[in-house]
């Protein structure tokens, strides 16, 4: 019989589980999807995915080990990332359903939810109990990429940050720190500012460009710059739009400014840096060509060599700086949650409970750890677990520091800016920076940038964006508390 | 007679219908498809099956951004097509007559065609960078110090950086056609014409000019077609970029119909280029004699 | 001896033969010129599929490869990549063989007969106007409904239908070109219309039928959009396999080398050996006597 006092201990011992996020009872979310999925056995469920590096996760891993536990067949259908909204949006329109479970860069969430396209997921989360295991998520992906007004559509799956690497080894260098100054009257560290880094990155190349090394260098091609103009706009007081009248506003004062840096600043990169993207600018960094660097997590691995033994990472340059590597958050210290992905369910699927047991197992603690920690994967760390996970920390000597960074990372991150039609949007942003690259006048190109947003909003409906654009703005991960 | 007449009537006809059939399999329904929705409003975000009037047409008049990008595309077409048709020609001279190792040379000459457009595009991208790319270098070594010329950001360099690489594809194609061209013309009849005094050039505009016409227009045609819809080795080295400078009409479409899912917008610039492409081509038809 | 006959008002003291000899090697010299600026970045991605990352993106540019491993290849094989160039070899040979048998009795019959008159012609060039990404969404539109999404004979009868335009307007040329005589008098000699085609026109239009297929097949081969929207698993192109590798966070330069390489190798053998067929000769004049 049951009396108080157990209840008592019955009582203690889950709020104690509740603590640590999971209730003593509960199977993980890994297990009561593999227990669940035992039914389908048999069947065969696709899965859209990007293609290249990232699909070695389902087709080597992921895929095999589910069919392995469940029986059921993993279909992988790779799309090149360029083109996976466009194929995911017309399996969806013309009804095909050919897709069970998608990868959704979050950005796109309003869009593709709006249209129909995305099965809303929370009668299925709280059909096989998973909440509690969505609420370990590390908050800025957890409160920015799960919902598109109050509904679940997606699973944050992979932890995409910014993140600024720079070269201990020179800026601990005391001939280095003596000659900046010499230069610059100021002491050498990694910045923490705009201002700051074109002072460090502008006396590092007059310090070192003889020896073919630069202060620093991007990638500057216009979707990976982008992000990062999103991310120093907002950082320097930016807003994307008046949210009364829902203007655009990245013509004010901050955008010129930025703009301007961003410019000014290509003086002190490697010649062409323009043209960078993201495998040019890995390439310079990891060849040691650069001393300071912004990117995604990838670079923070493969700088160690973690992984790049492997056959699907041989097209990674070999690194010089092994050992090297600090890790810090971009200047302004609120990076950009660029990209990134989310699992998801087409809402035309025939599949919909096999194929949703699948993501939650993939998501879920247990099997996301291992994940993340594939020498081939480009998943990062999205958990708060992964943080802190011996392995991962055990990986190479400063994994702690590149984890702590990446932690600290994911609660001051910034989201993409998404609303309806955001291509659209974006696509303004990518033009006006290869005309920026191309030498027209900052104020010039940002006025005419927004007189194309305000264009693109007319043409949606002004009170609808309106309404979305206050929904995102209303998250957590919009604009920094500055 | 009427044995020769009769078996005609069905004869010409039993010989195109296969041709006609697959044409009209394929390409009926995007057209009735295209025409239908180009009188609604079809979005990304709703699929408003209603009858909406000339409203699409009206947005493409008012479209700057589309015109533009039909201009660039004429510009490129005008700069492009003569180059090739005339390197190609010249080439297909060069290889006439017997020469060692010919047939291997030609075959070379092919790659750039066979080549997929957008690794293509993506190794001009590469051959081209500042950096990693050979091109500067060599320009470097011609100048005597390093020429930073960015090809795919310069907007005074994007336009020739493209051209060069569109010609470098395709002028083999014009080659090839004008060989076999060529290589028809009865030897007979231009060994007449020189054993009679004729130039070079006389014998090219009275007896050569004639006999390739009828392949050589049609070589113009087609390439000028595909010209037209020019679009991977653009994607590649600038998308359309810096700003909109290099966006020729597929890479607008591009966006627009598969990035946006503009359908209805979409299917109305199509039929603005089909009208246009129509009109252009029936008197380029009618000019250059072809369906007499 | 007849040729002393040539340009002999312009004949200078130097003996002809010599200037024969001069002319081909300038005419060598010159090809040659071409053919590097042609081949030139065709070599520098072969090369690429043998070099390091650390070679490709070196500064400054690595013109050849320390070493030449087949690595890069024999993964392609490995993963099953390669099979994606078998898929393209499949679906361009075939819809080719098709294009030029229906686009050439096409053609034959426009050329001959004006079927159709300028109306049909012009109709049938048409449907090389078409922006393909207007048609691309309704042709997926109807491949689901005929149930042909991700199949070798939905792509295979797209390209065909594809070719058809182009094959029949370049034979349509070529076979234009053939005397009408040489028909009439194997018409005369009790042929059938169908004989005719096969003996007569088949024959001296040779070389246009080789140089239309070459291009009939690259268009297949090359084509990315289509087979892009109308496959997903099972017909991968080749074309499509290649921009897998390509990634916002990747870029499998080795990879992409080495499939090109590999996607060119089939077209680049059928061309050079096929040759032959596009020069005619000098036989062929002395038929019309």
């Amino acid at each position: 019989m049951i009396n108080r006092r157990d209840f008592g201990k019955i009582g203690l011992a889950a709020g104690l589980s509740a603590t640590m996020g999971t209730p003593a009872w509960a199977a993980s979310g890994a297990d009561t999807a593999v227990k669940a999925a035992q039914k389908y056995k048999g069947l065969s469920i696709t899965v859209v995915w990007e293609a290249g590096l990232q699909s070695l996760d389902p087709t080597h891993f992921s895929g095999p080990k589910w069919k392995e536990l469940t029986g059921m067949d993993v279909k992988v259908v790779e799309v090149a990332t360029a083109e996976m909204f466009t194929k995911i949006m017309q399996d969806y329109k013309s009804g095909a359903g050919a897709y069970d479970a998608l990868n959704v860069i979050p950005a796109w969430m309003p869009d593709l939810a709006q249209a129909g396209a995305l099965e809303v997921l929370d009668p299925y989360v709280q059909k096989y109990s998973y909440a509690s295991e969505l609420q370990t998520i590390a908050p800025t992906f957890r409160d920015n990429w799960m919902k598109v007004g109050d509904k679940i559509y997606a699973f944050p799956d992979d932890g995409d940050v910014f993140i600024m690497y720079y070269r201990r080894d020179i800026f601990g260098d005391p001939a280095v720190q003596k000659a900046f100054k010499d230069k610059t009257g100021k002491d050498l560290a990694v910045p923490k500012t705009w201002a700051d880094f074109d002072v460090v990155g502008a006396g590092l190349t007059d310090i070192l460009k003889s020896k073919g090394i630069y202060g620093a260098s991007f990638f500057r091609q216009p979707p990976y710059a982008m992000y990062m103009f999103e991310e120093r706009f907002r950082n320097e007081g930016g807003k994307f739009f008046d949210a009364n009248t829902m203007k655009a506003t990245i013509n004010s004062d901050v955008g010129v400014k930025v703009f301007t840096g961003m410019r000014n600043e290509n003086k002190f990169m490697p010649p062409g840096v323009e043209q960078f993207g993201f495998v040019e600018n890995l390439a310079a960094f990891l060849q040691g060509q650069s001393a300071m660097t912004i990117s995604w997590p990838p670079y923070g691995r493969w700088a160690e060599g973690y992984g790049t033994d492997q056959e699907a990472l041989n097209w990674v340059p070999k690194t010089t700086i092994a050992g090297k590597v600090g890790y810090a958050l971009p200047p302004g210290g609120h990076p950009e949650l660029a990209a990134g992905f989310a699992l998801s369910i087409s809402s035309t699927s025939k599949n919909k409970d096999a194929a949703y047991l699948f993501i939650q197992w993939l998501n879920s603690e247990d099997v996301s750890r291992q994940r993340v920690q594939l020498p081939y994967t480009l998943r990062d760390p999205f958990r708060n677990s992964h943080y802190t996970d011996p392995g991962y920390l055990a990986l190479w000597p400063n994994a702690k520091d590149y984890l702590a960074a990446l932690k600290q990372a994911s609660q001051t991150g910034l989201l993409d800016l998404s609303l309806l039609q955001t291509d659209k949007y974006e696509e303004v942003m990518r033009q006006a920076i290869s005309k920026l690259w191309a030498g027209e006048d900052p104020k010039t190109i940002l006025d005419a940038a927004a007189v194309q947003w305000d264009d693109i909003t007319q043409k949606i409906g002004l009170d609808k964006q309106k309404n979305v654009y206050a929904a995102w703005a209303a998250k957590s991960g919009a604009y920094p508390k500055l | 007679m009427a044995a020769i007449v009769h078996p005609d009537r069905n004869f010409k006809y039993w010989l195109i219908s296969p041709a006609i059939f697959l044409l009209l399999l394929i390409g009926l329904f995007p057209l009735i498809f295209s025409l239908v929705v180009s009188f609604m409003r079809v979005t990304m975000l709703e699929t408003d099956t209603s009858f909406a009037g000339f409203v699409n047409f009206v947005q493409l008049f008012r479209d700057g951004r589309l015109w533009q990008s039909l201009a660039h595309t004429v510009l490129i077409m005008v700069v492009a097509l003569p180059i090739e048709l005339l390197l190609g020609l010249a080439m297909a001279y060069l290889f006439l007559d017997r020469m060692p190792g010919r047939q291997i040379l030609v075959s070379l000459l092919m790659l750039p065609t066979i080549i997929s457009p957008i690794v293509a595009g993506a190794t001009w991208r590469l051959l081209l960078d500042n950096r990693y790319g050979p091109i500067n270098q060599i320009i470097g070594w011609f100048a005597g110090h390093p020429v930073p010329a960015l090809w795919t950001v310069n907007p005074t360099l994007v336009y020739p950086a493209i051209i060069f690489c569109e010609i470098w594809q395709w002028t083999p194609f014009m080659f090839l056609i004008l060989l076999a061209a060529l290589s028809n013309v009865d030897r007979s009849l231009t060994e007449a014409a020189e054993i009679d005094g004729a130039r070079f050039w006389r014998s090219f505009r009275y007896v050569v000019l004639p006999a390739i016409f009828p392949v050589m227009s049609v070589a113009i045609l087609i390439r000028g077609l595909d010209l037209f819809r020019i679009f991977d080795i653009i994607w590649a080295l600038t998308t359309g970029g810096p700003g909109t400078m290099t966006e020729t009409i597929s890479v607008y479409t591009y966006v627009q119909g598969f990035k946006q899912f503009e359908t209805s917008y979409t299917a109305a610039i199509a039929f603005l280029v089909i009208a246009l492409l129509t009109v252009v081509v029936t008197w380029a038809i009618r000019r250059m004699g072809l369906a007499k | 001896m007849g040729y002393q006959a040539h340009g002999a008002g312009k004949m200078t003291g130097v003996p002809f033969h010599r200037r024969a000899e001069t002319k081909l090697a300038l005419r060598y010299l010159t090809a040659l010129l071409l053919v590097v600026i042609f081949v030139f970045p065709i070599y520098w991605l072969f090369a690429i599929s043998f070099k390091t990352p650390g070679e490709i993106f070196a500064f400054p540019p690595v013109w050849y490869p320390k070493s030449i491993q087949f690595n890069n290849y024999a993964v392609l094989f490995k993963d099953g990549d390669a099979k994606t160039v078998g898929n393209s070899l499949v679906l361009a040979s075939v819809s080719t063989f098709f294009a030029m048998i229906f686009g050439t009795a096409a053609a034959y019959s426009l050329a001959r007969f004006k079927t159709g008159g300028e109306n049909l012609a012009v109709w049938i060039i048409s449907q090389r106007m078409m922006p393909p990404v207007a048609i691309a969404f309704p042709i997926f539109l109807l491949y689901v409904w005929l149930g042909w999404v991700d199949t070798y004979i939905g792509l295979i009868i797209l390209y065909t239908a594809f070719g058809l335009p182009y094959v029949i307007w370049m034979m349509r040329g070529y076979i234009e070109d053939i005397p009408l005589e040489l028909e009439e008098s194997a018409l005369i000699d009790g042929c059938s219309r169908w004989e005719v085609l096969w003996k007569v026109v088949f024959p001296m239009a040779r070389s246009g039928l080789f140089a239309t297929a070459v291009f009939t097949f690259v268009f297949s081969w090359n084509d990315f959009l289509f087979a892009l929207v109308l496959t997903r698993t099972e017909v991968i192109t080749y074309t499509v396999q290649v921009t897998h590798y390509f990634g916002g966070q990747s870029n499998f330069w080795s990879k992409i080398a080495a499939m090109s390489v590999l996607g060119t190798i089939p077209v680049f053998i059928t061309v050079a050996t096929l040759q032959r067929y596009l020069v005619r000769g000098i036989s062929m004049g002395a038929v019309k006597g």
